[in-house]
């Protein structure tokens, strides 16, 4: 079931499209991202989710009814641009943040208080905001997003400016609340993130949702004829061999896209009969980052549709 | 009409503002900073920088000559030094060749200057005055009355009157004002409620200034620190809006009562005693009048404020937008001033009807003449309805521009985000 179906979602700024008519569902439970390029649409598509924007022309439906205030009761909501009040206090500031979602007394301050152990700011509690670092800033915006324990969390590139150590600890709480049944949104650009975290992912380009579906079927249809090896050699014999139709260099491994599924084991051989010294070769595997280059990279495309099981 | 979203926000901002340093210092500065201006204004007028003035006083006849010396050595700023005199006794022919000796020191500043009383002055009235500024108002306004004295007195002394009659000849009319008010007895008016009207004008004016413009502030500094898209998730616009122009104008309100708190001692009790002619005479409805009418003042401007500085990202791009709105508290503030002159002027009656102006002409007005209560009436009316069209035209701007970032607003897009109907 849906948790929210966002439907025909359009929205232009002096005659520019942001976003174009944008439609995606985000499944009950889940963890869903959404994916593009910097400026693609991301950041306009969460704000209309929102209703902080106004669509020039689509709806957002939660649960069967059109988002308004109560969506927004419900929802932690972290933005790309983070904004904290300087002069206020880190309890203070992360009390009354969850003061205006309605939540107040003595449970919620305790709450903080844990929150701040855990992400070892506890002896921060006092200062003002604009004296910690800007990763300490970071947390203590995060803290402020899932304090009132909203239902909906939506996460606007939230791993951007976190050192690897805060990255793990705010993927663990995102998938701690996952686990508590809540519904994660997150944009990202960081197409590896996406593919480790998301269940169910839609991607836009150029505002346009190109791809949209759960994780897995969408891997399944674009990995059939995809191989993604590792190896140490020479593969340059395979340019211009009538099996392949592209090699995608990713540093770390390369994909390699033959021109039939059949080809697969054809490869295989090639390579060996070539002494490249295999070290991985996986077959029917295709990551994110080359089904994003590959659509965003096409003319036009229209919006594939996998199904989101 | 407030939620606790509402609530919440307006917390914040009275945490914000009432404990904040600056406000607390402003609040007890402003009263300080008004009474060592006028001061400081009434010492500079006051001050006419004669000291040290010498001046000769010649004429014709050794009995004239004798006249002034009698009179104006008498004077009290004779006697202490500021002024001295030198007397002489020439004729007309004479003089010229006196001036041309003298006309040096004139030029050095040696002698401030020589009056030359003819004979001829003594019917005509029309003295002489040789000196480098002969315009300088001070020397002769201060001394126009006593040379006028001595002439009177010569001219007369030939007629036979009594010095009884010579005194009340030269007395001039003194004028004792008697305010007429509706159910109340005549009373004779001091000076207390034209420093008052003055008093209400400077303190409506310091304060929407000050208020609108500190709300015009953090609205600005919500809007670069991006703390608003925060906001946003959890509240409307509206809502946000609402909280920052109550939140700003609860502070204001609580202000100007802790600015009248003296003013009340004064005027309901007996504790302090003012001196005869500086009566203060204000009603408890007065006082009312003025905070609640001055409540919908800030409501309406820290609007204007509001919807400006969602408009922009700091204050120097906000400058231009915000001239049409000081000038909306700047005008009337003139006007107001202006009643001092004459309370009942039709222009301060109509003005302290209309919007805007009537937050600030009105209370000046009110202490002055007896304002009648339908005129209080339309006052309070008009200056809601104009809170009902402003709210509106500042949500829309607000909605639209507090989001935006980057380059200036144009009018023209200023225009377009009224006619932007959802």
């Amino acid at each position: 079931m849906n948790a929210l179906e966002v439907r025909n979602l359009t929205k232009k700024f002096d005659g520019i499209t942001a976003v174009n008519n944008a439609s995606f569902d985000v499944p009950e439970g889940s963890i869903f991202g959404l994916i593009g390029r910097n400026g693609a649409g991301k950041t306009t598509t969460i704000r209309m989710m929102m209703n902080i924007y106004m669509p020039d022309s689509g709806e957002v439906v939660l649960r069967g009814t059109k988002v308004g205030q109560e969506f927004k009761n419900k929802v932690g909501y972290l933005p790309e641009e983070r904004g904290l009040y300087k002069k206020m206090k880190v309890l203070d500031t992360l009390l009354f943040f969850a003061e205006v979602k309605g939540v107040t007394g003595k449970e919620v301050n305790k709450k903080a208080l844990d929150y701040l152990e855990r992400f070892d700011l506890l002896d921060r509690k006092s200062s003002k905001i604009e004296d910690l670092s800007k990763g300490n800033q970071q947390k203590v915006q995060f803290i402020s997003t899932i304090l009132h324990d909203p239902e909906f969390i939506i996460l606007d590139e939230p791993f951007s400016g976190l050192d690897p150590i805060n990255t793990n600890l705010l993927r663990e709480i995102i998938v701690e609340q996952k686990q508590k049944g809540k519904v994660i949104i997150l944009s990202t650009h960081l197409m590896d993130f996406a593919e480790r975290m998301c269940d169910h992912i839609a991607m836009i380009d150029q505002g346009k949702i190109i791809l949209n579906g759960s994780l897995n079927s969408l891997k399944q249809k674009f990995a059939q004829r995809n191989v993604s090896i590792t190896y140490n050699g020479n593969i340059s014999f395979l340019h211009g061999n009538p099996l392949i139709e592209s090699i995608s260099d990713y540093g770390n491994s390369t994909g390699i896209k033959v021109k039939d599924s059949d080809n697969i084991q054809e490869l295989l051989k090639l390579l060996v009969e070539n002494k490249v010294e295999i070290k991985n070769f996986s077959a029917n595997e295709i990551s994110l980052q080359e089904i994003f280059v590959e659509l965003a990279g096409k003319e036009e495309g229209e919006i594939l549709e996998v199904s989101n099981v | 009409m407030f939620n606790y979203r509402i609530i919440g926000l307006l917390k914040r901002e009275l945490q914000e503002k009432l404990l904040s340093k600056t406000f607390i210092i402003m609040t007890i500065a402003i009263p300080v900073l008004m009474f060592v201006l006028i001061g400081v204004q009434t010492l500079l007028m006051s001050y006419e920088g004669d000291e040290n003035t010498k001046l000769e006083l010649i004429t014709e006849s050794n009995n004239l000559t004798e006249s002034f010396k009698t009179e104006l050595d008498s004077l009290p700023f004779v006697k202490n030094g500021y002024y001295s005199f030198d007397y002489l006794t020439l004729s007309r022919a004479q003089l010229e060749t006196y001036l041309m000796d003298k006309k040096q020191d004139l030029l050095d500043e040696k002698i401030t200057g020589i009056f030359f009383v003819s004979d001829s002055a003594k019917n005509s009235k029309e003295i002489d005055f040789y000196s480098k500024a002969p315009n300088n108002a001070t020397v002769t306004q201060k001394l126009s009355s006593y040379l006028n004295k001595v002439l009177i007195d010569n001219y007369f002394s030939h007629k036979e009157l009594s010095d009884e009659d010579l005194s009340f000849a030269r007395k001039r009319v003194d004028f004792t004002g008697y305010k007429i008010s509706k159910g109340q007895e005549i009373e004779e008016e001091g000076y207390g409620n034209m420093i008052l009207s003055i008093l209400f004008t400077l303190l409506l004016y310091f304060s929407l200034i000050m208020m609108g413009q500190m709300t015009m502030q953090s609205v600005m500094e919500e809007k670069s620190s991006r703390v608003v898209e925060v906001l946003l998730s959890s509240v409307s616009s509206k809502e946000l809006m609402s909280a920052k122009i109550f939140g700003a104008s609860f502070t204001g309100l609580m202000q100007m009562a802790v600015w009248l708190i003296p003013l009340i001692l004064v005027a309901f009790t007996s504790y302090f005693a003012l001196p005869a002619g500086m009566d203060i005479q204000i009603t408890a409805l007065h006082i009312v009048y003025l905070l609640f009418n001055f409540f919908l003042g800030l409501i309406t401007f820290i609007g204007l404020f509001v919807m400006i500085g969602s408009m922009f990202d700091n204050a120097q791009e906000a400058q231009s937008a915000m001239w049409p709105v000081l000038m909306l508290i700047m005008i009337p503030f003139f006007i107001a001033l202006s009643l001092t002159k004459n309370p009942a002027n039709p222009l301060s009656e109509i003005s302290s009807m209309l919007p805007f102006a009537s937050i600030i002409v009105m209370p000046a007005r009110m202490t002055l003449v007896d304002v009648p209560v339908w005129q209080f009436v339309l006052s309070i009316i008009i200056n809601i309805a104009t809170i009902m069209v402003i709210f509106p035209i500042a949500g829309k701007v607000f909605r639209i521009a507090i989001l935006r970032t980057g380059k200036k607003p144009k009018f023209s897009e200023f225009i377009k985000w009224l006619k932007f109907s959802n």
